[in-house]
């Protein structure tokens, strides 16, 4: 405010240098729009060329030089794929473990979250640079193990093994991410509600959690994200029954060209809902990405 | 916070990360130091995995490939990303078309990406790159087969990834930017270009730091997109480590764990050292605040 009312009084005559600048910035700014433009079209080129060739029939799908236009489109690949592969259940797949490993890293995270935000702000450091050092990690180094450790247990090829251990890969950044958007919350508001005789869980559940709605919203779309995005894990960790569909896609390359168009097919249908989450939830990825990150 | 309530609240994350983290890891280092296949008993061979890992020359290939993939990337992706986020920061309404377009490469799964990215390139699959190349300049370039041309394409695809990240990271930090700062240097008859280099940039260096770290340990652990678009990585030295340990370790049957291992431990001592500034600074703060 003060340094508004300070330009304002030493500014006085300003509309005869406004307008032509005005004019060159929007010329400007109309080249970059127009560039961003071209720009987001090229990253989405391989979704839009996988689009293409899935919906073509499979003679003129693979055909060289590409075939762009004089073909009716199909969604017989799709078809195909539903009927011919166990997409459907590696689909099912895919979302349980998603599913199961966001609510077992909230659950067990928000709480651990709010203890950090409210401990002293060395905690906090040593907390960044653990969700840092176990980020970094190569994965292997942890799946190879819990790869013998499930055998040994009995659960190889589950579901819920490829949920805890995605719960486990991913928590320290849950925490941390968690632990920013408590952080900025009032430390009064957590006195004042057990001076009205809240226990301090009573506490979290009834003051903090709707608090935090957006805060928790965003930690669970990535931590929800991670384990739809999970290749390696998924790889090491599942065989037949608990097959995902990024390890699924994968097998279906390098075999016959039918296949490789119902490969197509799936991730054309993995891509359609996220790109609708980058539209829809885009304010909550950009908060997790920025308060995930940089903040300290 | 009473100390009792402290650790109620933090030992089911505290359980889950020990049992299914740190435990893992440790076992990683046992192996490291055995000979030793799933399911039985290791036997103690000292440093044997170790010497074997360095004097093996894939081994010091596949160091030397993702550490030309991470310098790479990591120029490209702080380079364009500044660009694309200074161009962001002056758009108006349609900066949520843009972003979500972009924000599509890096929320699928690496993996899928890969795939599809792939297909722009394969012969296969209409490759419809390979065909405007060739309308263009009349060559063929075989980007699966030949080293740097796969190259070009690995380095294309996870700039293609990774640059949303830096991108949103860099406009968050250009959003940051005091508006009284770009007016002084105007005032004072700086160019567009000493705006950027001696006003703006040093005034985000913390972002573009983080951006920078990242992004390397992201690129040092490749592994994901190699599958689809490397398939023949080892024989054209373009395996990264991840691929390596994967096939000495667990592809096709392969069971040399303790081999893997020996890579694995090998590889965080590397990844430990490019975080090291970046440890320090933090262990730093944690002193001063504590």
């Amino acid at each position: 405010m003060i340094a508004d009312t300070a330009k304002a009084s030493t500014l006085p005559p300003r509309t005869s240098v406004k307008k032509p600048r005005r004019r060159r910035r929007n010329r400007g700014s109309r080249t970059a729009a127009v560039l961003l433009l071209l720009t987001s079209v090229l990253m989405l080129a391989p979704f839009i060329w996988t689009a293409l060739s899935v919906t073509k029939p499979t003679d003129v799908a693979f055909a060289n030089p590409p075939v762009l236009s004089g073909y009716t489109p199909t969604l017989q690949a799709f078809r195909d794929l539903w009927e011919t592969t166990y997409f459907a259940q590696y689909l099912t797949n895919t979302l349980v473990v998603a599913v199961m490993s966001t609510v077992v890293a909230l659950v067990i995270g928000i709480p651990a979250a709010y203890a950090l935000s409210r401990s002293p702000g060395y905690v906090s450091a040593i907390l960044l640079l653990l969700a840092l050092v176990f980020r970094s990690l190569p994965r292997f180094s942890v799946v190879l193990p819990m790869y013998e450790i499930s055998k040994a247990l009995g659960i190889y090829d589950t579901t819920f093994a490829l949920a805890a251990a995605l719960v486990a890969i991913n928590q320290p950044f849950t925490i941390w991410l968690l632990r920013n958007f408590f952080a900025e919350i009032p430390k009064e508001l957590d006195e004042a509600a057990m001076i009205d005789g809240c226990t301090r869980v009573g506490m979290l559940y009834r003051v903090m959690i709707p608090l935090m709605r957006p805060g928790i919203l965003t930690a669970g779309i990535f931590v929800f994200l991670f384990a739809f995005q999970e290749y390696l894990t998924a790889l090491v960790l599942t065989d037949t029954s608990s097959k995902t569909v990024p390890v699924f896609i994968t097998t279906q390359l390098g075999q016959t060209l039918p296949m490789l168009q119902q490969a197509g097919a799936a991730a054309m249908l993995l891509t359609l809902p996220v790109i609708a989450i980058s539209f829809i939830a885009q304010k909550y990825l950009v908060a997790g990405l920025s308060e995930g990150s940089v903040k300290g | 916070m009473r100390r009792r309530e402290f650790t109620l609240l933090m030992a089911p994350s505290l359980l889950v990360m020990v049992g299914l983290l740190v435990v893992p890891l440790v076992r990683t280092i046992q192996w490291s130091f055995q000979k030793v296949q799933y399911g039985t008993p290791g036997e103690f061979i000292g440093l044997k995995n170790y010497s074997q890992a360095l004097s093996d020359p894939r081994f010091g290939r596949a160091v030397l490939f993702t550490l030309l993939l991470t310098v790479v990337v990591t120029v490209a992706i702080l380079v364009l990303g500044y660009l694309v986020a200074t161009g962001m920061n002056g758009l108006g309404k349609l900066r949520p078309v843009v972003l979500g377009a972009m924000l599509v490469a890096y929320v699928l799964p690496n993996v899928v990406g890969a795939v599809s990215f792939s297909w722009l390139v394969d012969e296969n699959f209409g490759g419809v790159v390979n065909y405007v190349i060739h309308a263009l300049t009349g060559a063929d370039v075989l980007w699966f087969t030949e080293t740097w041309p796969n190259r070009i394409l690995l380095i294309a695809h996870t700039v293609w990834h990774l640059l949303p990240f830096s991108m949103l990271m860099i406009l968050a930090g250009l959003q940051g930017v005091p508006a009284e700062l770009r007016e002084a240097a105007k005032i004072d008859g700086a160019t567009a270009w000493t705006t950027h280099r001696y006003v703006i940039i040093p005034t985000i260096r913390g972002v573009l730091g983080f951006v920078c770290l990242i992004t390397i340990m992201d690129v040092l652990r490749t592994f994901d997109s190699l599958i689809p678009l490397s398939p023949q990585a080892d024989a054209i030295g373009n395996e990264s480590i991840m691929l390596y340990v994967f096939d000495v370790a667990f592809r096709n049957g392969s069971q040399q764990l303790g081999l893997g291992s020996a890579i694995n431990v090998l590889s965080i001592l590397l990844i430990l050292a490019c975080l090291f500034p970046f440890i320090r600074g933090l262990l730093k703060e944690a002193k001063a605040k504590a």
